[in-house]
C-alpha cells in the first residue's frame, strides 16, 4: 500500500529529514513586536517597520564614510542594551573599541571575533580572500551556536571582487541557518551581498551626494558637517529596500550622526 | 568468653548485636593537621563504615568483626596496638551505641569496654557539660541544631549525666522543650541517629588499553566516546559535573602526552566534552601514535539553573564553550573575545577578555516600540532628524596604520595620497585639526623623556590568550606595549566623500591614515 503524503511528512519530521533548500521553518510573524530588533533610531525604526528583521540576512550598504558602521554599532548597543548577547565577525579587523563604548555598547555581551587581515600581500594576493573565507567559517560556527540576538558580519572595506569570489551558495546556506531564529543577521558591507527573501537592505550614503554622477565639492560637502575646529558628524540618507512577493518596497530615511567628541 | 548459653552472665560483644567504637585524640601541643587523617586511616584498616566528626573524633561501626577478632576487649587491643603503631595515643571506647561510646572516649583515657546493656551505668557519673562539646543535629533530616542550655542545667544543681538521665522526661520538656528530651538521650547513651558513613573522595577517571596504536582524531573520538559515557553517568548519580577534563595518552614512543582543559562551567554532556577534548587535542596533536587513552575528571558541583519565560534565552555555557573552542581552532585563542577599553589616552587601545560563558538575564523590559508606519504608504518623503537617540559617528581603525602622503598648504593639509589598495586618496574639501596627543613619554628607565615612533607594525593592542577558564568577575587584561607616542590628529574630508583621521607621527613626521569615520 502505497504511503500517503501525510504519512511520509510525518516520516521525515520524525527522522528530521523535513527541511531541504527550498522548505524552510515558518518565518515570525511581522506583525509581532519581537519580530525585529530595534536600532534605537526613532526615525530609522519608522521606516524599518519596527527594526531589522529577527531570522533574516539583512544588509547595511553603503560607500566609505555613509554611516555604516555607526548604524551597526547603534544596533549593536540597543541590542545590548536589552540583555542579548551579540557577535561580530571583523572579517578586516576593523572594529574600534572606543566608538563601541561611546555608543553605548555593553561590551562583555558582544562577542569580538577578529579576522587575520595582511596589509600589504604583496604576490599572496590570495592572503586576503582565505581570511574573508575563514571570517564566513567563523560566522557559520556562530549562527550555528544559535541564541545570539544580534550577529553582524562586517566585510566593509573587503574588496568587491574578494566578495563576489565567495561561492553563491554561501548566502542560501546561511540564510538557512538563522531562518526561523531570532537571531538578527546583519551583513555590513560596500555593495549588496545577499538578502534573504524577508530581509531588507538599507542602503546609506551622506546627505547630498549622489551615486555615478560627477558632483561638484558643495555637494559632497553637505552630509559632512565640520565645525569651526571639529569635525561634528554626518548627515546620512537611506534607502530601505525591501522585496515583497508582490511589489518592491522603497522607503527612505534620514538620521544624523554625532562625533564622540561632540555628543 | 561469650557465651550465648549463659545470659546472666555478662557479655561484652554478644555476636549479632550492634557494636561501636570511637577514637579520640584529645588536644596536644603537637597536634598536627596530619592526626585527622591518620584517625581515619586507622578507621579504614577495621571497617568501611566510619563517621569523620571532626579533626580528632571517629567513630566506627565495628558490627561483625568479633568473627574476624574476637570479643569487645579484643578489639578494643588491636585497636590500640594499630593507633600505637601510628605513633598516637588516642582514647577508644567501644559499647552498644555509638553515643555511649563517644562520650567514654571524650570523657576517658585509654581503652574502655562498655558492656552490652550498662551504657546508662557508665555514663552516669560522667559530667554534664560534656554533652556541650558534641555538635549534633537533632535528628537526621534536619539542619537545626540544639543548643544545650547548660548553664541552665548546672543552676538546678545538675552535674553528672546520670542526673539527667534520672529526671522525669514530662517535666523536663515543660521547662526546657522538647530538645531536652534529646538531651536527655544522650545522656542515656542512646543513638539519637544513626552512623553516616564518610565516603571518600571517588574517583572519576576512566583508561583503555588498545590492541592497535591509533593515529588521528577520528579513531580517538570513538574511545574517547566510549571513556566518558560511563564518567558521565556516574557524574549524573553524584549530581557533579565536570571541571576540569585531563585527557592523558601514552604514546608508542613510551612517553605520556597529557592535555588539560579548564572548562568555563561544569559541564557532563558526553557530546560536548568530547568536542571540546577533540578540538583541543586537533589544536594540540600528539606526536606519535597513541596505545593507551585515559580520562580523568574533576568533579565540582553541579549548576543549578533556574530558567525564566520572560528573558530572552542566551546560549547554554555547553553551546558556547564549544563555540569557544572551535574559534580557537579556527582562529586562533587570541583571536577573539570581549573588548573592553583600557585606562589609557592611546588612541586606538584596547583589551581581550574572554567572553564569558554564563551571562545574567537582563531582567530589564525591553523597551520595544511599536513604529510600524500606519498602511502602507511608499511614498518618498523625509523625516527631520530627531533627538531620540544620538547615533554617534563611529570609526574604522586601521589596525595597521596606512602609510600616506599628505600634502601641506598654509599648516593645513591640501591633498592625501598613499599606494595601498583601496586608499585612492584625494584633495581634502574640509578638515580639522590639528589635535595632538602624546603619553608613556614617562615610561623611560633613563628618566629623559624618549618619544617613540609610530610604525605601522606595533599596534596598539593587547592580547590576551582567551582559554576555556571560568570568567572572573574582574577581567585580567594589560597592554602589551607601554612607549611613547607623540601625534598630531586631523579629520579630513576628501573630494571622493570618504572622511579620515589622519595622524602624522613628530618624531618622524610621518604621515598615516590611522582611521575612517564611517
Amino acid at each position: 500500500m502505497p504511503l500517503a503524503r501525510v504519512d511520509l511528512e510525518s516520516l521525515l519530521r520524525t527522522r528530521r529529514l523535513d527541511r531541504t533548500l527550498t522548505t524552510a521553518l515558518p518565518p515570525l510573524d511581522p506583525r509581532d513586536d519581537a519580530a525585529c530588533a530595534p536600532s534605537g533610531v526613532f526615525s530609522l525604526d519608522a521606516r524599518l517597520g519596527g527594526g531589522f528583521p529577527r531570522g533574516q540576512l539583512s544588509e547595511v550598504v553603503g560607500p566609505r564614510s555613509s554611516g555604516r558602521t555607526s548604524v551597526m554599532l547603534q544596533l549593536v548597543a540597543a541590542a545590548t542594551g536589552r540583555g542579548e548577547l551579540v557577535a561580530l565577525v571583523d572579517a578586516l579587523d576593523m572594529f574600534d573599541v572606543e566608538s563601541a563604548a561611546a555608543a553605548g555598547i555593553d561590551l562583555d555581551r558582544l562577542l569580538w571575533i577578529r579576522g587575520h587581515v595582511v596589509s600589504n600581500p604583496g604576490m599572496c594576493r590570495d592572503t586576503n580572500q582565505r581570511a574573508l573565507e575563514q571570517a564566513i567559517r567563523a560566522f557559520t560556527l556562530v549562527l550555528h551556536a544559535g541564541n545570539f540576538g544580534v550577529v553582524v558580519f562586517d566585510a566593509a572595506e573587503a574588496p568587491a571582487d574578494a566578495i563576489r569570489r565567495l561561492p553563491f551558495t554561501t548566502w542560501l546556506r546561511l540564510q538557512r541557518i538563522v531562518e526561523g531564529s531570532q537571531t538578527t543577521c546583519l551583513l555590513v558591507g560596500a555593495e549588496p551581498m545577499a538578502r534573504s527573501s524577508a530581509g531588507l537592505t538599507l542602503r546609506l550614503r551622506p546627505e547630498g551626494s549622489r551615486a555615478s554622477e560627477r558632483v561638484g565639492i558643495e555637494d559632497l560637502g553637505r552630509g559632512i558637517r565640520f565645525g569651526k575646529c571639529l569635525f561634528e558628524g554626518l548627515t546620512i540618507d537611506g534607502r530601505v529596500v525591501r522585496a515583497r512577493v508582490r511589489e518592491r518596497e522603497e522607503a527612505t530615511v534620514a538620521f544624523s550622526t554625532v562625533a564622540a567628541d561632540c555628543a | 568468653m561469650p557465651s550465648p548459653s549463659n545470659p546472666q552472665s555478662p557479655t561484652p560483644n554478644p555476636f549479632g548485636k550492634p557494636l561501636y567504637a570511637c577514637l579520640y585524640r584529645p588536644p596536644a601541643l603537637d597536634h598536627s593537621a596530619a592526626s585527622a587523617s591518620t584517625l581515619v586511616d586507622i578507621a579504614q584498616q577495621f571497617s568501611p563504615r566510619y563517621e569523620r566528626h571532626r579533626d580528632d573524633l571517629v567513630s566506627i561501626d565495628v558490627t561483625g568483626l568479633g568473627h574476624l577478632l574476637g570479643p569487645a576487649p579484643v578489639i578494643g587491643e588491636e585497636l590500640q596496638r594499630d593507633a600505637t603503631s601510628r605513633g598516637l595515643h588516642p582514647h577508644i571506647a567501644i559499647g552498644g551505641t555509638r553515643m555511649a561510646a563517644m562520650l567514654v572516649a571524650l570523657a576517658r583515657p585509654g581503652l574502655t569496654v562498655i558492656e552490652c546493656g550498662g551504657e546508662a551505668e557508665a555514663l552516669a557519673p560522667i559530667t554534664v557539660g560534656l554533652l556541650a562539646t558534641i555538635d549534633f543535629q537533632v535528628s537526621t533530616f534536619s539542619a537545626e541544631r540544639s543548643e544545650l542550655r547548660l548553664e541552665t542545667l548546672q543552676r538546678w544543681g545538675l552535674r553528672t549525666l546520670g542526673e539527667l538521665a534520672a529526671l522525669p522526661p514530662a517535666d523536663l520538656v515543660a521547662r526546657l522543650g522538647r530538645q531536652a528530651l534529646t538531651w536527655q538521650a544522650m545522656a542515656r547513651g542512646e543513638d539519637i541517629r544513626p552512623l553516616v558513613p564518610t565516603l571518600e573522595e571517588e574517583r572519576f577517571e576512566s583508561s583503555l588499553d588498545l590492541e592497535w596504536p591509533i593515529e588521528g582524531l577520528e579513531p580517538l573520538s570513538f574511545v574517547l566516546t566510549r571513556l566518558l559515557e560511563p564518567l558521565s553517568t556516574r557524574l549524573e548519580r553524584r549530581d557533579r559535573g565536570a571541571a576540569v577534563l585531563h585527557v592523558v595518552l601514552r604514546l608508542v614512543t613510551r612517553q605520556e602526552y597529557a592535555r588539560r582543559l579548564q572548562l568555563p562551567s561544569p559541564l557532563r554532556d558526553v557530546r560536548t566534552l568530547r568536542t571540546l577534548a577533540l578540538l583541543d587535542l586537533e589544536s594540540h596533536p600528539p606526536d606519535a601514535a597513541i596505545d593507551r587513552v585515559a580520562v580523568i575528571i574533576d568533579p565540582t558541583p553541579g549548576r543549578v539553573l533556574q530558567h525564566t519565560l520572560f528573558t530572552r534565552a542566551h546560549p547554554t555555557p555547553e553551546q558556547l564553550s564549544t563555540l569557544v573552542a572551535r574559534l580557537g581552532a579556527l582562529m586562533g585563542h587570541d583571536r577573539f573575545g570581549a573588548p573592553a577599553v583600557v585606562d589609557t589616552y592611546r588612541p586606538g587601545a584596547f583589551a581581550m577578555t574572554a567572553f564569558a560563558t554564563e551571562h545574567k538575564p537582563d531582567t530589564r523590559k525591553s523597551e520595544v516600540r511599536s513604529l510600524k508606519s500606519e498602511g502602507e504608504d511608499t511614498s518618498d518623503f523625509r523625516l527631520q532628524t530627531s533627538d531620540f537617540s544620538r547615533v554617534v559617528s563611529a570609526l574604522r581603525r586601521c589596525r595597521q596604520p596606512v602609510p600616506a602622503r599628505v600634502a601641506m598648504a598654509d599648516g593645513r593639509p591640501v591633498r592625501v595620497t598613499t599606494d595601498r589598495r583601496g586608499f585612492a586618496g584625494g584633495a581634502v574639501t574640509r578638515c580639522a585639526g590639528p589635535w595632538r596627543s602624546s603619553g608613556n613619554w614617562w615610561n623611560t628607565a633613563t628618566g629623559k623623556s624618549e618619544v617613540g615612533s609610530l610604525k605601522p607594525e606595533s599596534p596598539s593592542v593587547s592580547l590576551t590568550p582567551v582559554s576555556l577558564t571560568p570568567v572572573s568577575q574582574t577581567s585580567d587584561f594589560r597592554l602589551q606595549t607601554s612607549r611613547a607616542w607623540a601625534r598630531d590628529e586631523w579629520d579630513v574630508a576628501l573630494n571622493d566623500g570618504a572622511v579620515y583621521r589622519i595622524v602624522q607621527d613628530r618624531v618622524t613626521e610621518a604621515w598615516f591614515i590611522d582611521a575612517i569615520v564611517d
